[in-house]
């Protein structure tokens, strides 16, 4: 399986760099959770369902989040992968940002995230160890990717943003510029959720 | 050229003679004497105990004054007093005082505005050039920076006066009013430790001092630290109440409470003054009026300027807390400029605004 | 005297290539330019320095409580869309750089591309001087002064809609994007109007609070802009129609202008 594991140093945090990947139609959910709940060491991942996040900024900010958390010892959760879940997360319930954002059994589309925290974590290592753990197609971290999986209507209610306008995902609108706009909102009302939690 | 300055606009009395040497030379202070009217612990000064504490002090001091300065009556050019703001009563008793001396000696009167006065005196005992000036005491509290001809408030508070919210704090405790309550309320905060919870009131340069007092005085009476009982054990076992506030959580005490109030009230009046520094783009900062001599200010107010790159500039309590010469300096510049105040005008105000004033003796 | 050196910059910014670079320094806070979470992206930076002269737990408590009502506030508007840079990204206990330890606060914007409204009308205003323009010429100009205004009093009208108010309206805190097609060499006064700096902005209702924006906004305009003054009775016109309870804070405003910003004042 062609693994497109995407690297990426975090503008103002380039000393932690970041590994993501993406996955859709994944086979073995159940299996992931079940090694992260266990607590098996090359199973600490940041396993979160795709469908609950809207583009890569809003992927982002958590992972920014958590990291900068991370960098100045404030993690409120076990470790940088579990922060990052939890960062997502609108308020400061941690349990409750697992069952929102994490993998579930049935969660057929994956965002993967792993943080190199010590120099044995590379692209390499990673990109090994998900080709042989995860069973599903790797597909782009990109925002058009992210934006199909997503489902408005449950990020919306977590983020408590009924009231916001739905960006369309109807091919003949996406592109329009009212929709973009619409999306754009969307995106900074959730950037703002997750930078103000705690607060 | 030498001038009287006549100041009571609140409980000092103060009578200072300055001399401008004709040469340009710097002004030299000729005498500076004060008589304060000091209430009982748990009791502010009414204006009429206080005026009548002027009147029967006024002739005692002028003439102590001018034995002082080795000057005689033909010496005096002007009789510069406080024309306002301050108390009525105070400050009637001693333009009464002035006008007298007017037509007895045949000298010309100035009326001088007291916020102007403290200004101007802090600008010549410090050398301070175009500062911003914060200005503190027990009836005004106000950021003031110049321009075009005019001290103009940039920002002041909304309610009471810092001094007066301290005085009145310490009248709570029953501290004592000898010298200055507020000089008392310094001494017992820097036994405190303990920081407790104030209200902060600050609205863009303005700020608000009435909340704070309430909040305070309420945890003194919560923690039943009020009154005279409690202020006799001050002296007594202050090594002990220091300790006990060291542990966590801990009950504060009378210390920490006026730790608490001046750390508050101080970081309200410094973090004004930093915003109209921004604002006119100066280093300079002078902390004039009563409040002004309280050492803790001052060193807050240097770490605020130190970090700008500036300098704080204080005075003692000689020139800070109201005085006779700062009138008489006032005066004098005004009087060079050709200012007057005739009889007939030769009034008081209660009211009477730092930016009435036009200064024409600064570019 | 001393150069003015601005404080560290707390971390991670302390590592940040290229550093961030210092736009303006105010009393409370420092702004500068960076980039985003997105390297291609710039941002606005803006850092609440710890105050030494304060007691540390009463710093804590402001820096703290300041930052996020700001970063609140523009939360609050994003969710409503009116139109202020979005929050990126905050840290209400920053860490200080080289020295370790607290450092004050930080909170990361969108960039606005844009002049402000002040620079604008400085422009507009200079060329203005120059040119020479014929009674219906100076007409047409001052029509664009005028939908400017009406925008401005638009987008105030939106905040104040939102239970928001800034605390410190002043040409300088209103910015101008330009939109994207440029075809005209006249001084760019068209654009979405941005507000920004929410630094004294906070919650309320109130038309006190409301008609003192305004107020101060007017000010403002009289002693920056002269020859605009005359065109500001537009950003009224735009306010009035922006929300339901408009009518009712400029009914306070008329009495604002009579007294001046504060309620009471003794000498």
């Amino acid at each position: 399986m062609a693994s497109s594991l995407e690297t990426i140093d975090l503008p103002h945090l380039p000393s932690l760099p970041v590994h993501v990947a993406v996955y859709q139609n994944v086979q073995n959910a159940a299996f992931l959770k079940s090694q992260l709940l266990a607590g098996q060491p090359e199973y600490e991942y940041a396993f979160i369902d795709a469908s609950m996040v809207l583009s890569r900024a809003h992927v982002i900010a958590a992972v920014f989040r958590a990291l900068n958390d991370y960098a100045h010892n404030r993690l409120k959760s076990h470790n940088v992968h579990s922060e990052i879940v939890f960062s997502l997360n609108p308020t400061n319930n941690i349990a409750e940002s697992f069952r929102r954002f994490g993998i579930s059994d049935s969660t057929q589309d994956l965002l993967v995230i792993k943080v190199s925290t010590s120099s044995e974590i590379t692209h390499d290592t990673v990109a090994a160890h998900l080709s042989s753990a995860v069973e599903g197609t790797s597909v782009s971290f990109d925002d058009q990717t992210l934006f199909e999986f997503s489902d408005i209507n449950k990020i919306k209610k977590s983020y408590k943003l009924g009231a916001l306008p739905s960006p369309t995902k109807a091919t003949d609108q996406v592109a329009s510029k009212e929709n973009v706009e619409t999306k754009q909102r969307l995106e900074n009302a959730l950037l703002g959720a997750i930078a103000l939690r705690g607060s | 050229m030498i001038a009287i300055g006549m100041e009571g606009s609140a409980n000092k009395l103060g009578i200072g003679i300055m001399l401008h040497p004709k040469d340009g030379s710097p002004p030299q202070v000729l005498a500076n004497i004060r008589h304060t009217y000091v209430s009982p612990p748990g009791e502010g000064f009414l204006p009429k105990d206080t005026a009548r504490h002027h009147r029967s002090w006024v002739v005692k001091l002028v003439k102590q004054a001018l034995k002082e300065a080795r000057v005689s009556v033909a010496d005096v050019d002007c009789i510069c007093f406080t024309k306002g703001p301050g108390m009525g009563a105070p400050l009637q008793s001693v333009v009464v005082a002035a006008r007298m001396l007017s037509l007895l000696w045949g000298k010309e009167l100035v009326g001088v505005n007291h916020c102007v006065g403290h200004i101007e005196m802090g600008r010549l005992i410090t050398g301070a050039t175009n500062p911003v000036v914060l200005y503190v005491s027990g009836g005004n509290t106000q950021v003031i920076a110049y321009s075009s001809q005019r001290y103009r408030i940039f920002g002041e508070t909304l309610d009471m006066a810092v001094g007066n919210c301290l005085d009145r704090f310490a009248r709570t405790l029953h501290i004592s009013n000898d010298p200055a309550p507020g000089y008392n309320i310094e001494q017992l905060a820097k036994q405190g430790k303990q920081l407790v919870d104030l209200p902060y009131v600050v609205k863009g340069m303005d700020c608000s001092f009435s909340g704070i007092l309430a909040a305070i005085d309420g945890l003194a009476k919560e923690w039943g630290l009020g009154g005279e009982e409690k202020a006799k054990e001050d002296d007594a076992k202050s090594s002990e109440t220091a300790a006990a506030s060291e542990s966590l959580e801990a009950k504060p005490t009378r210390a920490d409470l006026c730790f608490s109030l001046q750390e508050t009230v101080f970081s309200m009046l410094v973090e004004i003054t930093e915003r109209a520094m921004a604002h006119v783009g100066s280093k300079q900062v002078l902390i004039v009026g009563g409040v002004g001599s309280n050492e803790r200010l001052q060193e807050m107010m240097g770490i605020m300027a130190r970090d700008r790159g500036g300098s704080v500039y204080a005075t003692d309590e000689r020139f800070c807390i109201d005085n006779g010469i700062m009138i008489a300096q006032a005066g004098m510049l005004a009087y060079g400029t050709g200012f007057r105040t005739p009889l007939s005008e030769s009034t008081c105000t209660q009211r009477f605004r730092t930016d009435e004033v036009f200064v024409k003796w600064r570019d | 005297m001393e150069e003015y050196k601005p404080p560290a910059l707390p971390s991670p910014f302390n590592n940040t290539t290229p550093p961030p670079t210092l736009l303006t320094q105010g009393a409370e806070a420092h702004l500068y330019k960076t980039t985003s979470l997105n390297p291609s992206i710039p941002a606005a930076l803006k850092i609440r320095p710890s105050k030494p002269y304060r007691h540390p737990i009463l710093d804590r408590r402001l820096t703290r409580a300041r930052i996020t009502q700001e970063a609140r506030c523009l939360a609050k508007l994003v969710r409503e869309g009116v139109s202020v840079p979005a929050l990126l990204a905050l840290d209400w206990e920053g860490h200080g750089g080289e020295e370790g330890g607290w450092g004050g606060a930080w909170l990361m914007m969108e960039w606005i591309e844009g002049d402000v409204v002040r620079v604008a009308l400085e422009k507009w205003e200079a060329w203005m001087k120059k040119a020479s323009l014929d009674d219906e010429q100076t007409q047409a100009q001052e029509a664009r002064v005028r939908a400017l205004m009406r925008k401005m009093g638009a987008a105030i009208g939106a905040l104040h809609k939102a239970g928001v108010v800034h605390g410190d309206l002043t040409t300088s805190n209103l910015m101008l994007r330009p939109v994207d097609e440029n075809d005209t060499n006249e001084v760019g006064l068209d654009g979405d109007v941005v507000l920004i700096d929410f630094g004294l902005a906070s919650q309320s209702a109130q038309d006190e609070d409301r008609a003192v924006d305004l107020y101060v906004l007017e000010r403002a305009i009289a002693s920056t802009h002269p020859r605009s003054e005359g065109l500001a009775e537009d950003l009224i016109i735009g306010y009035r129609d922006s929300y339901k309870g408009a009518p009712s804070a400029l009914k306070r405003l008329e009495d604002v202008r009579l007294r001046g910003r504060k309620r009471s004042m003794l000498g």
